[in-house]
C-alpha cells in the first residue's frame, strides 16, 4: 500500500514536472520565433542598405620585371648594336588598380588608372547598364570591340608571355564611345555580339593612323563590332569576326573623306589532352586606308602615294600539365609567332616577324612569374625616293616578369 | 537600273531583317543539356577560356556579384551562365 502511494506520488510529480517543462518550452519557442522574426527583419534591412564597401571593390593588376637584350640594325652592310637592360620597360612595369562600383544589379562602373613607364594614364572609365538578359549597354572610355587580344588576353596575370604581339596597336585599343553587347544561347551553341560607335582614329599626313586619345579630329564616328560563335556546348572553341569602319581624316583637311576599313578574324580554344591543358589563341587583322596623296615626312613640299594596306597576325599555343598530381602542374610553356606588315613604298613600310617563347610558373591562379625570350626581325620596305631605308633590324630580348591580379 | 538598285536594297533589307529575326528567336533557345549545367561546370568551362579558374576564396559573395558583372562584359557570358557561376563561387 505504501509502495502504491509512493508510485502515485512519483507519477503525479512527473506529470506536474512535464506540464511545467512543456509550458516553459512553449514560451521559449514563442520567444525564439519572435526573435528570429526580428533577426530576419534586420537582415533584410541590412541587405537593403548594404554598406558601400560591398559595392565598391578594387581589382586590377601589378606587373614588375626586367628586360635585357640587344638590337642590331644593319643599313648598307653597316651594323649598329644597342643594348638594353631596364626594369621600367613597357612590358615589365605596370601598376593598374581597377575600381569596380556595382551601383545595383543594373549598373556597373569601371575605372582603371595605370602607372607605367609612360606616366599616369587611364586604361578605361565606363558605365555599363545591364538592360535585359542578353543586352548590356556601355558608354565612356573603353576597350573597343575588335578581335580578342586587347579585351580579354592582354592583362599580365592572364598572358602566359611577358610581351604583347606586334601589330595590335592599330586600331587603337581604347576610345570614347558607346556600345551594346551580349551573350546568348543558341541551342547547344552560344553566340555573342559587341558593337559600338567611337570617335575613331586620326590619319596622319604620312598615311599612318594613330589613336586620337582625348582629342577627336573630326565629326565623323567610327563603327566597330565583333560577332563570336561558340559552336560546342562546353564552350571549348570560339571563333570571331570583327569589322571597323570610319572616316579618319582631319576635319576640313584634304583627307577629310579618307576612310579606314579594318577586319579581324580570331580563334580561341582550350582542350584537355591529358595530362595537359592546351590553350590556343590566334588573331588576324587586315587594315585598309583609302589611297591618298600623302605628305613626304622628310619634305613636306612633296606628295607621294601608295597602297595603304597593312596586316598583322599572331598565334600562341601554351601547354600546362594541369591534370598531373605534382608540382609540375604549376608550370606552363608557351610559344607565339607574330607578324606585322605595314605598307610597302610608304615612309614607314616594313615586314616584321616576331617569335616568342616562355616558361611561366603559376604561384596561384592569378599570380605568375614568367621567363620569356623574344626575337624580332624587321625589314624595311620604305620608298627610298621618299625616305632613307631603315635597313634590317634584329632584336633579341629576355624578360623576367612577375604579375599579380590585385 | 534604278529599279534593280531599289530591289537590291529591298532584298538586302529583307535578308538583314530575316537574319536578325532568326538570331533573336534562336538566341532565346537553350538546349536541355546546356540548361542543366551546374555553376561548377560552367565555372570550369568558361573562366578557362581566357584565364585560370578562380578560387572561390578569392572574393566575398558580394564581390563575386560585382566580378560576375565585370566578367560578363569581357567574355560576353549569358545571363544564366553569370548567375550560376556567381552562385557557385559565393556558396563556398
Amino acid at each position: 500500500m505504501k509502495s502504491l502511494k509512493t508510485i502515485i506520488a512519483i507519477a503525479a510529480g512527473g506529470v506536474l514536472l512535464f506540464n511545467t517543462t512543456s509550458t516553459y518550452a512553449q514560451q521559449t519557442t514563442a520567444a525564439d520565433s519572435a526573435l528570429l522574426d526580428r533577426v530576419s527583419a534586420l537582415e533584410q534591412q541590412v541587405a537593403d542598405t548594404k554598406p558601400g564597401e560591398d559595392h565598391l571593390m578594387i581589382a586590377g593588376l601589378t606587373t614588375i620585371g626586367l628586360v635585357t637584350g640587344k638590337s642590331t640594325n644593319t643599313v648598307g652592310g653597316i651594323s649598329t648594336v644597342s643594348r638594353t637592360s631596364t626594369f621600367g620597360d613597357a612590358d615589365t612595369y605596370e601598376f593598374s588598380p581597377m575600381f569596380l562600383w556595382r551601383h545595383s544589379d543594373k549598373f556597373l562602373m569601371e575605372f582603371e588608372p595605370s602607372f607605367n613607364n609612360d606616366g599616369l594614364s587611364v586604361n578605361w572609365a565606363d558605365v555599363s547598364y545591364f538592360a535585359t538578359p542578353g543586352l548590356i549597354l556601355r558608354a565612356g572610355y573603353m576597350v573597343i570591340p575588335f578581335g580578342i587580344y586587347n579585351k580579354r588576353l592582354a592583362a599580365g596575370w592572364i598572358d602566359k608571355l611577358a610581351t604583347d604581339p606586334i601589330g595590335l596597336d592599330v586600331p587603337n585599343s581604347t576610345d570614347y564611345g558607346f556600345e551594346a553587347m551580349g551573350g546568348l544561347p543558341l541551342g547547344d551553341m552560344k553566340w555573342s555580339y559587341d558593337v559600338g560607335v567611337f570617335n575613331g582614329m586620326q590619319l596622319l599626313p604620312d598615311g599612318e593612323l594613330q589613336g586620337t586619345g582625348i582629342t577627336d579630329n573630326n565629326i565623323n564616328k567610327t563603327f566597330s563590332g565583333r560577332v563570336g560563335l561558340l559552336p560546342f556546348s562546353n564552350s571549348s572553341l570560339e571563333i570571331g569576326f570583327s569589322a571597323l569602319s570610319g572616316k579618319v581624316g582631319d576635319e576640313g583637311s584634304v583627307y577629310a573623306n579618307a576612310k579606314a576599313n579594318m577586319y579581324a578574324f580570331d580563334l580561341s580554344t582550350v582542350q584537355k589532352i591529358s595530362p595537359f591543358s592546351v590553350n590556343i589563341k590566334a588573331q588576324y587583322n587586315i587594315m585598309n586606308v583609302d589611297r591618298e596623296n600623302y605628305v613626304n615626312p622628310n619634305d613636306s613640299t612633296q606628295n607621294y602615294t601608295y597602297n595603304n594596306h597593312s596586316t598583322s597576325a599572331f598565334g600562341v599555343i601554351s601547354l600546362r600539365p594541369s591534370y598531373l598530381d605534382s608540382p609540375l602542374k604549376n608550370f606552363e610553356v608557351a610559344f607565339r609567332w607574330a607578324d606585322y606588315i605595314t605598307p610597302a613604298n610608304s615612309a614607314w613600310g616594313s615586314n616584321t616577324s616576331q617569335v616568342t617563347e616562355g616558361l611561366a610558373y603559376w604561384i596561384s591562379w592569378r599570380t605568375v612569374v614568367k621567363l620569356t625570350h623574344e626575337t624580332q626581325n624587321g625589314n624595311s620596305t620604305v620608298n627610298q625616293f621618299i625616305a632613307p631605308t631603315t635597313g634590317n633590324t634584329k632584336t633579341d630580348y629576355w624578360f623576367i616578369q612577375f604579375s599579380i591580379q590585385l | 537600273m534604278q529599279t534593280l538598285t531599289k530591289r537590291s536594297i529591298l532584298g538586302m533589307l529583307i535578308t538583314g531583317i530575316a537574319i536578325l529575326l532568326f538570331i533573336s528567336i534562336s538566341g532565346c533557345f537553350t538546349s536541355k543539356e546546356v540548361a542543366a549545367k551546374s555553376g561548377a561546370q560552367l565555372w570550369a568551362e568558361n573562366c578557362s577560356r581566357c584565364h585560370n579558374t578562380p578560387s572561390p576564396d578569392a572574393f566575398s559573395a558580394e564581390q563575386w556579384k560585382t566580378v560576375g558583372m565585370h566578367m560578363q562584359t569581357r567574355a560576353q557570358l549569358t545571363d544564366a551562365e553569370r548567375d550560376k557561376i556567381v552562385a557557385f563561387l559565393s556558396n563556398k
